[in-house]
């Protein structure tokens, strides 16, 4: 159980691990050095100690601690789902078992379908958090950043944590118990310190720049496919944020009509509305104001009737 | 230094080999060795006389049960997919060998054409013949001395599939090991819900019809010692401590806890099955071993998920 926030540091599943660190931050030098207008944004205190970036800081190191020791014990994990979904597979299909693939080709088919069904649910529990009332008001947390940098990512409110814990469980366990079914033991991931690789090399391409000012694009055709850190910084503006809800993948977003393209916006404003950035300042207002928000609307709703 | 690193290398290496040699050599290799010579004990109890060979068929059916519980070679060699079911049709194709024996045995025919098919040289033909007819009558023994001599071959044909195929499987041990798990998940699925369920009336096909003729060797009254023939073939695999055994291979992932529990439920499936008499698999107990099979399996999966890791892991590349 990690509730020691510096630790997320030294783990490769994290995304803020040294490494994936480290190429954001060779990747960001290298862009500022090509565009070096810039550097005075990136390089300035107002960015590194805004309000909402010392709370990001704080909140981060609270987050850990709620993670571990009030989520991680309540979400059911990935290999109960998996072993359940075999279970039901033999129960509903009897005993199975395709033995015509070799052993590299079901890990390539593994990896690769674990890494499409991750990103994909990820798309459409992303896409619920901004479409849903109720689950906006949570996600709202997330969106009050006022300015970006890697520890955004964990201003996240610890129901949606919750929500987003249970959806890895249930993506992974079902590929898991649908591969273990078929293969059985012959399953594996090709993967690099545990994490699988076509994640890794996006995490090491710096996926990092995704929550930070370093507006880099990529062609059109590849934005098509990739989500590049601008199209993730124009999810974060105030007019944009119902667009580029993918995470490493932009297929989804194309296939389902939601995708914008880094060279179809010119300005951006980070964070929500102005009346609403006021309610998300300290670390209590991020835990305990969507709850506020979800029971006024509530209340507003019943009146109506 | 550059000697220190070549001398823990060839270590590592030899150590590697060395392990998977002896699981190797003496469950794989052993087992289709000694199956093999079951059947010729079996042809010569047959020459000697025409009493039925008791003993040296039991003896064939736990040799063999053993090798086909953990067979691995069709995943080593596809030239051998096909060769367990040339020599046992148990919930295999259902076809009725019973009936085309009987016309065989009363026809005038030559044998070795009128025994055409596959399924008429399978232990399980040669059971019917040597528990059902009379070895007095020529015709008959030469019958049960062709089917023998067909096993036999095909032991000979699996017992050096398995040497020739030594290599591929000692070339990478994480496959080895996980072939071998497949095979006990598969084995232990087969055992309870074949040989045990569907007798015990238990399975979903035969609810509340509990019938031993359903049992794999009703004849001759073997079945129980076929089931205990699997699961020693089972502990072949991960309670040895003659050589490294595929439990001293997961602890490289942390499943010694999965493991230990799924010795438990084999030493516990033995138990209860030695309570067993009579070859009666309807009984509550019969009703117990399914659930300690079921277990047993249950074990094997556990194992398995250990070796996933990454499952358990809870990625934050979430909250964006």
């Amino acid at each position: 159980m990690e509730i020691n926030s510096f630790n997320y540091f030294l783990d490769p599943s994290k995304r803020i691990y040294w490494v994936f660190i480290f190429s954001s931050l060779f990747i960001a030098l290298i862009f500022l050095l090509i565009k070096p207008n810039y550097r005075k944004v990136n390089f300035s205190r107002a960015l590194w100690f805004h309000p909402s970036a010392l709370l990001d800081y704080c909140y981060f190191l609270f987050s850990a601690i709620i993670k571990g020791l009030i989520l991680v014990p309540i979400i059911i994990g990935a290999k109960e789902v998996a072993l359940l979904v075999n279970k039901l597979l033999i129960v509903s299909f009897g005993f199975q078992r395709i033995n015509s693939f070799s052993y590299t080709e079901i890990m390539i088919m593994f990896t690769l379908s674990l890494f499409l069904i991750s990103d994909f649910t990820r798309y459409w529990l992303h896409r619920f958090m901004h479409k849903v009332e109720w689950l906006w008001e949570l996600h709202k947390v997330h969106h009050s950043a006022k300015v970006l940098n890697p520890l955004t990512l964990y201003r996240v409110h610890p129901i949606e944590s919750l929500l987003f814990g249970f959806r890895y469980s249930l993506s992974v366990g079902i590929v898991s118990g649908v591969f273990i079914y078929l293969f059985g033991s012959l399953i594996n991931i090709y993967d690099i310190l545990g994490v699988n690789i076509i994640s890794y090399f996006f995490l090491l391409l710096g996926s990092n720049l995704r929550h930070s000012h370093i507006p880099l694009s990529y062609p059109i055709k590849v934005e098509a496919l990739f989500i590049s850190p601008r199209q993730h910084q124009i999810h974060h503006s105030k007019e944009h944020s119902n667009y580029n809800f993918g995470g490493f993948l932009a297929i989804w977003d194309l296939l389902f009509k939601t995708l914008i393209f880094s060279n179809s916006v010119e300005k951006i404003k980070i964070g929500i509305t102005k009346s609403e950035m006021g309610n998300y300042k300290s670390i209590l207002n991020l835990l305990f104001y969507p709850f506020i928000a979800v029971i006024r609307n509530t209340k507003k709703k019943l009146n109506r009737f | 230094m550059k000697y220190i690193f070549s001398i823990l290398f060839f270590f590592v290496i030899f150590h590697v080999n060395a392990s998977g040699d002896n699981l190797y050599q003496k469950v794989l290799i052993t087992n289709a060795k000694l199956a093999h010579e079951a059947s010729k004990s079996l042809i010569i109890a047959l020459n000697k006389n025409n009493k039925i060979p008791k003993k040296e068929f039991k003896n064939l059916v736990i040799r063999w049960k053993k090798v086909e519980a953990i067979y691995i070679l069709s995943s080593l060699d596809d030239k051998y997919i096909d060769t367990p079911w040339y020599l046992d049709m148990f919930h295999g194709k259902n076809e009725n060998i019973k009936v085309q024996l009987n016309r065989i045995i009363e026809s005038e025919e030559n044998i070795v054409k009128a025994l055409y098919k596959n399924s008429h040289k399978t232990i399980n033909a040669l059971e019917y013949v040597l528990y059902t007819h009379d070895l007095d009558n020529p015709r008959v023994k030469d019958i049960a001395l062709l089917i023998s001599r067909a096993m036999e071959n095909r032991f000979l044909e699996i017992l050096n599939g398995y040497i020739i195929n030594e290599n591929e499987f000692l070339k990478d041990n994480k496959i080895g090991s996980a072939l071998l798990l497949n095979s006990l998940v598969e084995s232990s699925y087969k055992l309870k819900e074949w040989r045990v369920g569907d007798v015990a009336g238990i399975t979903r096909k035969y609810k509340g019809k509990p019938d031993n003729t359903r049992s794999e060797y009703y004849l001759s009254g073997n079945s129980v010692e076929a089931i205990k023939a699997i699961l020693e073939a089972h502990k072949q695999i991960i309670n040895s401590n003659q050589y490294e055994d595929f439990s001293d291979f997961a602890k490289n992932y942390n499943a010694n806890k999965e493991i230990a529990l799924t010795i438990k439920w084999l030493n516990n499936s033995f138990q209860i099955l030695s309570k067993i008499k009579n070859d009666n698999l309807t009984g509550d107990l019969a009703k117990e071993f399914y659930q300690s099979s079921t277990n047993l399996q249950n074990g094997y999966y556990s194992s398995l998920m250990n070796k996933l890791n990454f499952v358990a892991k809870i990625l934050d590349a979430d909250g964006d």
